[in-house]
């Protein structure tokens, strides 16, 4: 048995500013956080809001923060969590309004969901098989990796930190679940899906991989982007700044060992944008940056060996299968698709 | 029209209807990928192997259901098998595939052959996900999402629409529709020890059967052998599909014993029944539990075949099945019966239609068999939205009228102001260990009487119970209070039932009948809401080519 010590975010939407309640229970080393929340709830104070339903981590529902951590609470035991931080603070998810307590607004993580056409855009090139199932081998449903396994909860979402910083990020969850579509052989929105996302902050994700570590499915959403990005590139070309800036990055490091970001900023936003850049140049020469073009750097070649061992044949046969492009074929331009989001108005008393 | 519930059952109701023209709009209390069917893990079944048949699937089904299935609600069910799985695989689930590149099978109790079609261990998830995202695409269709259904309403002798809470202000809003269906899944919360969610409080039921329609076979209550001790969480039947074997604590390999043929694939009720007496009789471990061992199979095959399981036994019982026997008890998990309807999915009201595990067509008896809910849920979904669009395109314009809403929150207010009381949840727990102890697998008289005078008191206890939550946003604690109400209602009419059925009969045990009597019993137990309590009356069986005879396995 272990004490937990509770400190828990409550805020209704009367109260201008959240407080904490602070709880002491006692309870098994492998008891889930949730199940302490409920008995919270049964015997102490009823009027603790949040969401949960199956218990078992699968439906999603009670994404928190405990100790500071995007987490399950149907998952996370209190044992580890107080041995840790000798108490368990438990605030609702980031990134989403509060509703009240630990209860979020997720409209701004299902408005992403949507907006990645989270279904088939059917391949006027492969028609799905009548009347049976489509080909897929075992190797294709590899493919997915992890993607099939997101539960919607919206953990990766609350910790990702470019979501904060540009509100346009699609976020982790949305993107994972755009390469679940872009790998499956029976969509036809390949090309299309990728040139929406590289114009639409996929080149936004700071790679922090916080996401992979909130994930309690091992989606590993960053993983995802990283090869969404590899796709975009072979699909469409380094065509706008986010994927200029990611190979020029590295060429400029195998050059000479050291960015040179003059040549950088050129080399990813063209002449004319690396010019509406110079308020920022000068901004940096101010704090004593230097924009020059250094000489090569001792050790070159261990750079352009690292780099060499990062473009290993086998990654490179790993992500051309991730690709498709042995499952697919050509793919023919399609007709633009009308996502259908809007819903009829409510009819409040009227005749849905 | 109108559909309350989002989970596999209500989607593809509405699909349905939006299909044939109508505008729908869906209520659900959760987020429709929160709902209770993304738990299912095994898979879902379809007669498409190379020597199987749908001939088969129906014998194994109706055998399954101990002869109390309708065999024509069956038939189409099996039938309907094939290209259900087909058309959720272009919607775009994501199946497990054989080598061939077709759908891959594995074995699942009950049936003939490999007829269980999958997506690892989290086939409800996988379906759940497709069918969403295809009604994503829908513009006619409308999801009021976290919205609680307080009321069904019923004028003139048909449905007139449902009167609801929006959980997010507090609001009480009318919903008006000449067709209802009403998809709002399990009531296995009236059990602490449940494979079911917590939001599985059969809510639907119970605003149906107060509003007049019939419930059927409600007595019929599944519990699953292999359940995880204290959580209730299920260890799917895929892990013995996959070859996993259940052991007492003198290493018997027990089910040999009751099952010589099936063994530990034997039909969920033999297998539950089998545990609860090895246990019963001093042969289980000091914890009440048997084993299930998957050792045997390896690292590789536990780790890639039966991916949630590890993850479950690791995190809610610090157990680790490659290496370690997982402790397992029986726990409530699939309630046959429901509301009554006929195989079209209409109930007994017009304008009112259930599909899923709300309903009770009933195609699963008086057990259900594995992988064949999943399969409920689409078929008879689909066939409930197709009719209830169809009434709806044909009846007069149905009205809730502001006095009906404002009757209902009315009602809500009253339990709500009450200034002082028991808490719900004291309640609740009591209703939960009753069932537990007095209504479980093995019946008699004795338990089961008790168990109705204690559900009376309970619910005259409820009328004096205190919500204490005074707030409109997101109060779980009112919400909880109504579930509670739905549950007492419900589980009144389990135990009347079974006290009332004096056989046994697939999950349905009495130690006083032990025998199947199909001279007075081969019917269902209809229930109607009355002031004092349930009264029940009978409808016969649908037999068409199978007539009954005993089950062995
Ligand atoms: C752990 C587990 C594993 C299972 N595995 C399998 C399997 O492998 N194969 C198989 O065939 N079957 C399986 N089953 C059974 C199967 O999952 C269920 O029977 C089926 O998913 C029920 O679906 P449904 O659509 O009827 O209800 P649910 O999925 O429970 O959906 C109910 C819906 O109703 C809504 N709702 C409820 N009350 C209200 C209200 N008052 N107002 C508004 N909305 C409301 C909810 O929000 C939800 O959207 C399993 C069940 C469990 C518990
Ligand atoms: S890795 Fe990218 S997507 Fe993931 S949390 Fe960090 S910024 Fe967000
Ligand atoms: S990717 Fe992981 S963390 Fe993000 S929503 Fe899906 S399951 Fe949750
Ligand atoms: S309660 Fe469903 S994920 Fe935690």
């Amino acid at each position: 048995m272990v004490e937990v010590p509770l400190e828990i975010y409550r805020k209704s939407p009367q109260d201008a500013a959240p407080h904490y309640d602070r709880f002491q229970i006692e309870v098994e080393e492998h008891t889930p956080v949730l199940t302490v929340l409920l008995k919270v709830r049964d015997e102490i104070d009823p009027t603790l809001s949040l969401r949960y339903s199956c218990r078992q981590a699968i439906c999603g529902s009670c994404a928190m923060r405990i100790n500071g951590k995007s987490r399950l609470a149907c998952r996370t035991p209190v044992g580890p969590e107080v041995r840790l931080r000798g108490r368990i603070r438990i605030d609702p998810m980031g990134n989403q309004p509060v509703l009240r307590d630990l209860v979020v607004d997720q409209k701004p993580f299902w408005d992403r969901y949507y907006a990645v056409k989270p279904y088939l855009i059917p391949d006027p090139a492969h028609p799905l098989p009548e009347g049976r199932e489509s080909p897929m081998s075992p190797e294709q449903v590899e493919q997915f990796r992890e993607t099939p396994r997101c539960i919607s909860c919206a953990s990766c979402y609350s910790a990702c930190p470019a979501i904060a910083s540009d509100p346009s990020f699609l976020g982790p969850m949305a993107l994972a679940k755009l390469y679940r579509f872009a790998v499956d052989p029976r969509d036809g929105g390949y090309t299309q899906r990728l040139q929406a996302v590289q114009n639409q902050g996929l080149w936004l994700c700071l790679r922090c991989n916080l996401c992979v570590e909130a994930c309690p499915k091992d989606v590993r959403p960053a993983e995802r982007i990283v090869d969404l990005k590899w796709m975009a590139n072979q699909e469409l070309g380094a065509r706008e700044p986010g994927s200029r800036h990611a190979i020029r990055f590295a060429s400029n490091l195998t050059e000479g060992g050291l960015l040179n970001e003059r040549r950088l900023a050129v080399d990813t936003l063209g002449l004319g944008g690396s010019l509406r850049q110079l308020p920022k140049a000068i901004a940096m020469m101010r704090k004593g940056r230097s924009l020059r073009r250094h000489p090569p750097i001792q050790g070159l070649n261990e750079v352009q060996a690292i780099y060499q061992a990062l473009d290993r044949p086998e990654d490179l046969a790993h992500r051309e299968r991730q690709k498709g492009a042995d499952v697919k074929g050509p793919r023919p331009p399609l007709p633009p698709k009308a996502t259908t989001q809007s819903a009829p108005p409510p009819s409040k008393g009227g005749s849905p | 029209m109108l559909v309350v519930g989002a989970g596999l059952a209500g989607q593809r109701a509405a699909l349905e209807a939006v299909h044939a023209g109508r505008r729908v709009a869906v209520l659900t209390k959760l987020h429709p990928l929160r709902s209770h069917s993304g738990a299912a893990q095994g898979g879902i079944n379809a007669a498409m192997g190379p020597q199987d048949s749908v001939h088969d699937h129906v014998y194994d089904t109706v055998k399954g259901s101990d002869y109390l299935a309708d065999q024509d609600a069956v038939e189409i069910l099996c039938r309907q098998a094939g290209p259900t799985v087909i058309e959720m695989e272009h919607f775009g689930t994501v199946f497990n595939r054989a080598s061939d590149g077709t759908l891959d099978r594995r074995a699942f109790g009950g049936a003939s052959y490999n007829r269980t079609i999958f997506a690892a261990d989290r086939t409800g998830l996988a379906l759940l996900q497709a069918l969403f995202e295809e009604i994503t695409r829908e513009e006619r269709l409308r999801i009021y999402e976290e919205y609680f259904a307080l009321r069904l309403v019923v004028r003139d002798g048909r449905v007139q629409g449902v009167v609801a809470l929006n959980r997010k202000t507090g609001t009480v809003e009318g919903f008006s529709a000449p067709a209802v269906v009403m998809a709002t899944g399990p009531f296995g919360r009236m059990y602490s020890r449940t494979t079911n969610s917590h939001a599985s409080t059969g809510d639907g039921c119970a605003l149906a059967y107060r509003a007049g329609a019939l419930l059927k076979d409600l007595e019929m209550v599944q519990f699953h052998p292999t359940a995880l001790p204290g959580s209730g969480i299920l260890i799917t039947e895929g892990a013995r599909g996959e070859g996993g074997i259940l052991k007492n604590a003198r290493g018997e390999r027990f089910m040999e014993r009751y099952a010589p043929h099936a063994k530990d694939l034997a039909s969920r009720d033999v297998v539950s029944r089998s545990i609860a007496t090895e246990v019963a009789e001093g042969r289980g471990f000091p914890d009440g539990t048997c084993h299930l061992e998957l050792m045997h199979l390896g690292r590789e095959k536990v780790e890639t075949k039966l991916q949630e399981i590890v993850d479950f036994c690791r995190s809610f019982a610090g157990v680790d099945p490659v290496t370690q026997p997982i402790p397992v008890y029986p726990a409530q998990h699939y309630m046959m019966g429901g509301i009554s309807t006929n195989p079209r999915g209409e109930a007994t009201i017009p304008g009112l239609y259930a599909a899923g595990e709300a309903a009770c067509v009933s195609v699963h008896g008086a057990n259900r068999l594995g992988a064949n809910s999943l399969l409920e849920t689409l078929v008879f979904g689909k066939i409930a939205g197709a009719n209830a669009a169809e009434h709806a395109s044909r009846a007069s314009p149905a009205e809730v009228t502001a006095g009906e809403v404002e009757e209902a929150t009315r009602e809500l207010h009253s339990l709500w102001d009450r200034k002082e009381g028991e808490s719900p949840a004291a309640l609740r727990t009591a209703l939960q260990t009753l069932m537990d102890r007095n209504v479980g697998i093995f019946r008699s008289p004795g338990p089961l009487n008790e168990a109705l005078a204690e559900i009376r008191r309970l619910k005259e206890r409820y009328q004096h119970c205190h919500v204490a939550d005074p707030s409109t946003v997101y109060n779980i604690n009112l919400t909880d209070a109504l579930e509670l109400g739905h549950l007492l209602d419900l589980a009144e009419v389990v135990v009347r039932a079974a006290l009332d059925r004096t056989e046994s009969r697939g999950a349905h045990v009495r130690l006083d009948f032990p025998k199947r009597d199909d001279v007075h019993w081969l019917k269902h137990t209809l229930a109607r809401w009355t002031p004092q309590g349930p009264e029940l009356s009978y409808l016969p069986v649908t037999i068409t080519e199978y007539t009954p005879k005993e089950r062995s396995y």
